[in-house]
């Protein structure tokens, strides 16, 4: 047993922290990127710089781009990402997280040689979406009915995708269809195709959320043409494929929410001594429940990471990580909003108008949680997980 | 480098501890001492001194085992999971370890090959005030020559009628600082002006008062240094209090298992409940608090056996403790329905002992105070130059 890092780790750490102060201004907020087309600029531009460390895609072996780094490396990485709020890491949603991986694992030689230097890169054709919900699969994702029908060396889309981030910013999508529709189980026929968003016949409309943010947005697909190597791994073997990736979201993503919780925390006590909320009892007790919950999801989230690290199967650690930290966000957002008190009511968009405070962090938490607790499976989807896996239980759903 | 894994040794440790404990500890075990007067089986006890278990921290030169304060931590993670009850926490956590650091080097060749052997110890510092706030010792030490007499009530001692000896927490001075002026006497417990009284505590666990009417005690029994016996009391603050924690965990991971169990065995509308939802993410949420309370309690516990413990980190654990054991237990009889609410059924002996334990050294809202005020005193990584 041991909680140190290694040198290794610790000289990494140090380095990005050099990183954060010469690049990335001290009140960035994360969370803009794909919202602002000035904020996108600069993260893109931050991506860059990060694929020139090599930590962009700091887990890839280096014959791809990457750093070949460990496990360990990766979540300190990732941990110092969500606490400084470095933008341009993720470059759309899943090129660094699950194309490149599975590209790897999956991937045709052409596939490898074309996409995955784009990504290691920071290059604006490295930025992806994915293509995965849809109007009738949501949670049940294996339902999902866009088609892909091959025809001669082609495939032909149609359907439609929902709630896809970033698409408006992305050059490839992630996009999982169905290529057989009389395989008998919905699970069976599903394939994994890479679509070029500058092609014929697909068209981004725009899905603003509650508070006027821009992330989500919806695909359609409309007779669009892809070559038929553009098919990733087996055809009709999506969904083994999708399963293996997502579990590797889950538990990075949860590291990502542990530095930014922790950030957040920090500031909130920081501004409780400033503007002397400290203190009030009430204040002190509700700030140091939610200090607990943030050491125990870095505990959980350090844990997996440790898990996979030894090459251990993971299946239920990244629901547990993933349904704790969205009750956390909760938790955090309340108290945060708490402690700004009636300047938490201000437009999250706005984070420097005179009266922001903490330049809308903790009001734009309070919003947001709710949203982006539906990405990779709802909470209640994960404790479905935690049910059948951890517990043994009978599937409930 | 990051490990949440054990050594070997650790795991044989585990391993043997909980066979132990299951054969000589079954659950009709646990509710017969209830109602036994010593509260505690002296054969199991012996053969637990037999098998190095009351000296396992205790270094080879004292008669010990000489293991590691994670052994200590393992070994009280299965005793909370068996609920065995037995002065062991009493004697082998609160006295053995603060004689250990703080004692002189006679006190600790006369005193702690006693404790290997088995010799039963506990620690009485809980006064009318109930709680770990240097202000509520008041138990009265007056000096007389060379000597001292203690005179007052100490509360929720356990297993003080077992007990040989007792480390009683006094006030050696009145004014200055509550912090000051507290001295840590080691009294036999059949010393003249001892009196016992049982408190009849919902599991019958055996917490005392013990009542103080001038009895002696020497300059030779003093613990550490006079006047600054609330060293002592911090230090049990942060290594007992993770002890505690542990064995905490240990039965909130014993009731989620039985629970999870029922779920899956009883059937209502031709299907285990465990297979419906309601039930299903209770139990995962549960879970989620029972797998986050052991490793915290491993962090802490880690810290401190690197002789580096980290205070918040301490208190962190004991929160989290308090509310995970007693939402488990609570969540465990909801989910057994009408059976939970039986003497037959285990989870309700989990249950009796939330308060016990949720407030032995240290409540929620003591420990989230002392969480705040570490943080508070800290610049924020994000103002660090």
């Amino acid at each position: 047993m041991d909680f140190h890092f290694g040198e290794k780790e610790k000289k990494l750490r140090a380095e990005i922290r050099q990183f954060v102060k010469e690049n990335i201004p001290p009140g960035q907020v994360p969370y803009f990127e794909e919202h602002d087309d000035q904020e996108w600029a600069f993260s893109m531009s931050i991506a860059k710089k990060l694929a020139q460390k090599g930590w962009l895609t700091i887990s890839w072996p280096k014959e791809y781009g990457g750093m070949g780094a460990s496990e360990l490396e990766r979540m300190v990485y990732l941990e110092e990402v969500g606490y400084w709020g470095i933008p341009g890491w993720m470059m759309g949603i899943g090129g660094i997280g699950w194309v490149g991986p599975s590209l790897m694992l999956f991937g045709s030689e052409e596939l490898k040689k074309k996409h995955l230097p784009l990504i290691a890169s920071g290059e604006p054709d490295g930025v992806w979406c994915t293509g995965y919900s849809e109007p009738d699969a949501g949670s049940d994702f294996a339902n999902l009915q866009t088609r892909a029908e091959r025809i001669g060396e082609e495939y032909v889309i149609n359907g439609q995708k929902v709630w896809v981030s970033a698409a408006h910013r992305a050059r490839w999508c992630w996009l999982a269809a169905r290529t057989d529709v009389s395989a008998p189980k919905k699970h069976a026929g599903i394939s994994i195709l890479i679509v070029d968003m500058k092609s014929k016949g697909v068209a981004v409309r725009p899905i603003i959320n509650f508070y006027g943010f821009h992330l989500f947005n919806e695909i359609f697909f409309n007779d669009v043409r892809i070559p038929v190597a553009n098919l990733v791994g087996v055809e009709n073997q999506g969904w083994r494929q999708l399963m293996q990736s997502l579990g590797f979201e889950r538990s990075y993503s949860t590291i990502v929410v542990y530095g930014e919780s922790k950030r957040l925390l920090d500031e909130l006590v920081q501004y409780a001594k400033e503007t002397g909320a400290i203190r009030r009892p009430y204040i002190r007790q509700k700030l140091a429940d939610v200090a607990v919950e943030i050491e125990t999801l870095k505990v959980l989230a350090y844990e997996t990471v440790w898990k996979m690290s030894k090459g251990e199967r993971i299946t239920w650690e990244p629901s547990r990580d993933k349904a704790f930290r969205d009750m956390i966000n909760d938790q955090l957002s309340r108290i945060g909003t708490e402690i700004i008190g009636a300047f938490a009511q201000v437009d999250p968009l706005e984070t420097d108008t005179k009266w922001s405070r903490l330049r809308g962090r903790a009001e734009r938490l309070y919003y947001r949680w709710t949203g982006y607790a539906s990405a990779a499976g709802t909470t209640d989807n994960q404790r479905n997980i935690i049910g059948q896996f951890a517990l043994q239980l009978p599937k409930a759903y | 480098m990051v490990d949440f894994g054990f050594s070997k040794d650790q795991r044989l440790i585990r391993k043997s501890v909980r066979e132990f404990l299951e054969k000589e500890c079954p659950k009709d075990r646990v509710r017969e001492l209830k109602t036994d007067e010593k509260g505690y089986d002296p054969r199991v006890w012996e053969k637990m001194v037999d098998l190095g278990f009351l000296g396992l921290v205790i270094s080879e030169d004292h008669g010990g085992m000489g293991g590691d304060y994670l052994e200590l931590m393992i070994f009280m993670e299965e005793l909370g999971r068996s609920l065995f009850p037995s002065p062991y926490f009493a004697t082998a956590v609160l006295c053995a370890l603060p004689i250990d650091r703080f004692g002189s080097n006679e006190q600790k060749q006369l005193i702690l090959p006693a404790i290997a052997d088995g010799q039963i110890w506990t620690l009485a510092v809980l006064e009318a005030s109930a709680d770990y706030e240097a202000a509520g010792i008041e138990l009265a030490v007056t000096r007389e020559g060379d000597s001292y007499s203690l005179s007052g009530t100490k509360l929720f001692v356990p297993y003080a009628r077992a007990a040989e000896k007792l480390l009683v927490i006094g006030r050696t001075r009145a004014d200055g600082h509550a912090e000051e002026g507290i001295t840590v006497f080691m009294v036999d417990a059949v010393s003249p002006g001892i009196t016992v009284n049982s408190i009849p505590t919902a599991a019958r666990d055996q917490r005392c008062e013990v009542r103080f009417d001038n009895v002696r005690a020497e300059v030779t029994d003093i613990l550490g240094q006079p006047n600054r016996g609330w060293e002592i009391i911090e230090y049990l603050l942060q290594a007992a209090t993770v002890l505690k924690c542990a064995e905490m965990s240990g039965g909130t991971q014993a009731v989620l298992e039985m629970t999870r169990r029922y779920a899956a065995d009883r059937i209502q509308f031709g299907k285990p409940i465990g297979s419906l939802q309601a039930i299903q993410h209770k139990l995962a949420n549960t879970f989620i608090g029972v797998e986050g309370l052991k490793n915290l309690v491993y962090e802490a516990a880690w810290h401190i056996s690197i002789d580096r413990p980290i205070k918040e980190l301490v208190s962190m654990a004991k929160v989290k403790a308090n509310t995970v054991y007693q939402q488990t237990c609570i969540d465990g009889i909801t989910i057994h329905g009408a059976i939970g609410f039986t003497e037959e059924m285990n989870v309700g002996l989990y249950h009796l002992r939330t308060k016990a334990m949720e407030f032995e050294l240290g409540g929620s809202e003591f420990h989230r105070e002392r969480i705040i005020k570490e943080l508070e005193q800290q610049v924020p990584l994000f103002l660090q130059p």
